[in-house]
């Protein structure tokens, strides 16, 4: 569906991007991520045609960015870090213009707008001006000016920069929802972010690719598995039995809030069901757990080794 | 072409753009058909609308400072950009929505016509030959400012630019005065708005100055493209 093929972008000696080769199959969602500066933002203008590379070409199902722009953006929904959104217009009127910008039908425009409104949470605002909208609705109109036109592709910028904790979780499972059967891309520098919504992850630094990595296989089992433990007993008894389980490679114990409590953070290697062996070693002890959940670090930790290499 | 024309020419009403800049307007060619003709009992409608150019200098910027730059700077060509809309549509569509706000502000203008025809004679080739000049003139400027608001993200820049292009246009037409040398005065002469305007102010029909003003506006509109295609090759991701 996406195919980015060498790409560069150099400003005077300084290059943005670096031979950057991608191919993003259909239904894909796909996170990009690193370190602020790290060549997100131009990537995604390149490949929304908004921007052009100075080697190398993007092809939108076939039709290249720049040589075709009509017809590779006729597959394109793009939500930049800051929302497109013309002040002076109410959230109606935007997304009518968003529409027909997309080519849809004049008299399904306005079908097509209440159907976009009501997925986004928007239609109790329709009739507001943008300009008076607070930022998380101000990120959902621009959220559904991308879904205008239905298009196959969503580019997403940092959709959830800047918001409040609900806003994220909101906007999250937008990107959820509107991701099922589409090809979505969206850049992050939130690790959580991307290992919750993701299939696919690409690691960029410095403009070169360091890492593309699939959720489903790598990150889980290739990796480290950290828990995180808080037990009702005194220190000495308990960390030397747990580092005595099977597949136990460290503990490291932590600051707990009451006393009579440990709290430790273990590290399983290639280990299933860490939680089953650790219930199982402290029921027989005896041991009330107070908390227990798995720490998700193995992407942190694959992104800091991909950029410090 | 049409959907950016009919946002660009909405916003101009939605915002107080559109309705500052006619009421300046006609609020200056009053003071000047004040001035000029009824204060002299004179019914010259050419002379009145020779004497608006000095207003389309000052004033067309207002109307085309907004049209690009506002967009930069607040990053809504991203949407325009990124749209299945080819960029030459997105030109025409801003040029012709500024151009209508400057008919809309010409028709208007006609109401001093209408006091010449209660209280004088107007001649029908007068007007005619006159407000054809006059619309030709306006759009040039136009298009030539539009141009100018391609280059800043600050709509004051924008605006500053068109201004700074308008004035020039104008020196030309002084420097041509004081220039001894052939072709250089010829040139300046050439690029001169205002000596091009020259034959309708005398009430002459120059299809030279009709081809020429026509010929101004493609040559302003299609650099107004390359700047902003070439702009996708030099500008900074985040920038």
């Amino acid at each position: 569906m996406i195919d980015i093929q060498n790409v560069s972008k150099r400003y005077g000696a300084v290059y943005a991007l670096h031979d950057v080769s991608l191919h993003v199959e259909k239904g894909t969602v796909l996170g990009l991520l690193g370190q602020n500066g790290a060549g997100k933002t131009t990537l995604l203008n390149i490949l929304t045609g908004y921007l052009a590379p100075t080697t190398g070409r993007v092809l939108l199902d076939g039709a290249d960015v720049l040589l075709e722009p009509e017809e590779a953006r006729r597959h394109l929904g793009y939500l930049p870090e800051q929302p497109p959104l013309y002040d002076e217009m109410t959230v109606r009127e935007y997304l009518r213009y968003a529409a027909a910008l997309r080519n849809v039908e004049k008299r399904s425009i306005p079908g097509h707008v209440d159907e976009i409104m009501e997925l986004c949470g928007l239609s109790h605002m329709q009739h507001r001006l943008l300009s008076h909208l607070s930022k998380g609705y101000r990120q959902r109109a621009g959220f559904a000016q991308a879904l205008c036109g239905d298009p196959e592709v969503l580019v997403l910028d940092e959709p959830t920069v800047g918001l409040d904790p609900k806003q994220i979780v909101e906007i999250r499972s937008l990107i959820q929802k509107m991701g099922k059967g589409r090809t979505v891309i969206f850049s992050s520098h939130i690790l959580t972010e991307v290992q919750q919504l993701c299939d696919e992850v690409v690691i960029l630094h410095d403009g070169k690719i360091k890492t593309t990595l699939s959720m489903n296989d790598e990150v889980d089992s290739s990796q480290n598995i950290n828990v995180l433990l808080t037990v009702a007993a005194a220190e000495g008894s308990i960390v030397s039995r747990v580092n005595g389980l099977e597949g136990v490679r460290k503990v490291q114990l932590q600051p707990s809030r009451r006393d009579g409590q440990t709290t430790m953070l273990i590290t399983f290697h290639q280990q299933n069901e860490p939680e089953r062996r650790l219930f199982a070693l402290l029921s027989g002890l005896s041991i009330p757990i107070l908390h227990l959940s798995r720490e998700e670090s193995s992407l942190e930790q694959l992104f800091l080794k991909a950029i410090s290499e | 072409m049409r959907t950016v024309f009919k946002r660009e020419l909405a916003a101009y009403f939605r915002t107080p753009t559109g309705y500052v800049f006619i009421a300046i307007f006609l609020g200056l060619s009053g003071l000047i058909f004040y001035l000029g003709n009824l204060r002299t009992f004179s019914g010259d409608l050419l002379t009145f609308l020779a004497q608006l150019r000095l207003l389309c200098m000052l004033l067309c910027p207002m109307l085309t400072m907004r049209l690009i730059s506002e967009e930069r700077q607040k990053k809504t060509d991203q949407l325009l950009m990124t749209s299945p809309v080819s960029l030459g549509s997105i030109v025409l569509g801003k040029y012709l929505a500024a151009a209508t706000v400057m008919l809309i502000t010409i028709l208007l203008l006609n109401g001093f016509s209408l006091i010449i025809i209660l209280y004088g004679k107007l001649y029908v080739g007068e007007w005619f030959v006159g407000h054809l000049g006059f619309v030709l003139q306006s759009l040039a400027f136009i298009a030539l400012d539009l141009f100018m608001s391609c280059f800043g993200k600050n709509q004051i820049t924008g605006a500053i630019a068109g201004f700074a292009a308008n004035f020039f246009l104008w020196l030309t037409d002084l420097l041509a005065g004081q220039v001894s040398i052939g072709w250089i005065r010829d040139s300046l002469n050439f690029v001169s708005l205002y000596a091009r305007y020259e034959p309708f102010q005398l009430g002459q029909l120059s299809y030279a100055s009709i081809l020429f003003f026509v010929s101004f506006i493609a040559v302003c509109l299609v650099c107004t493209f390359r700047v902003l295609d070439a702009r996708r090759f030099s500008e900074g991701g985040a920038a």
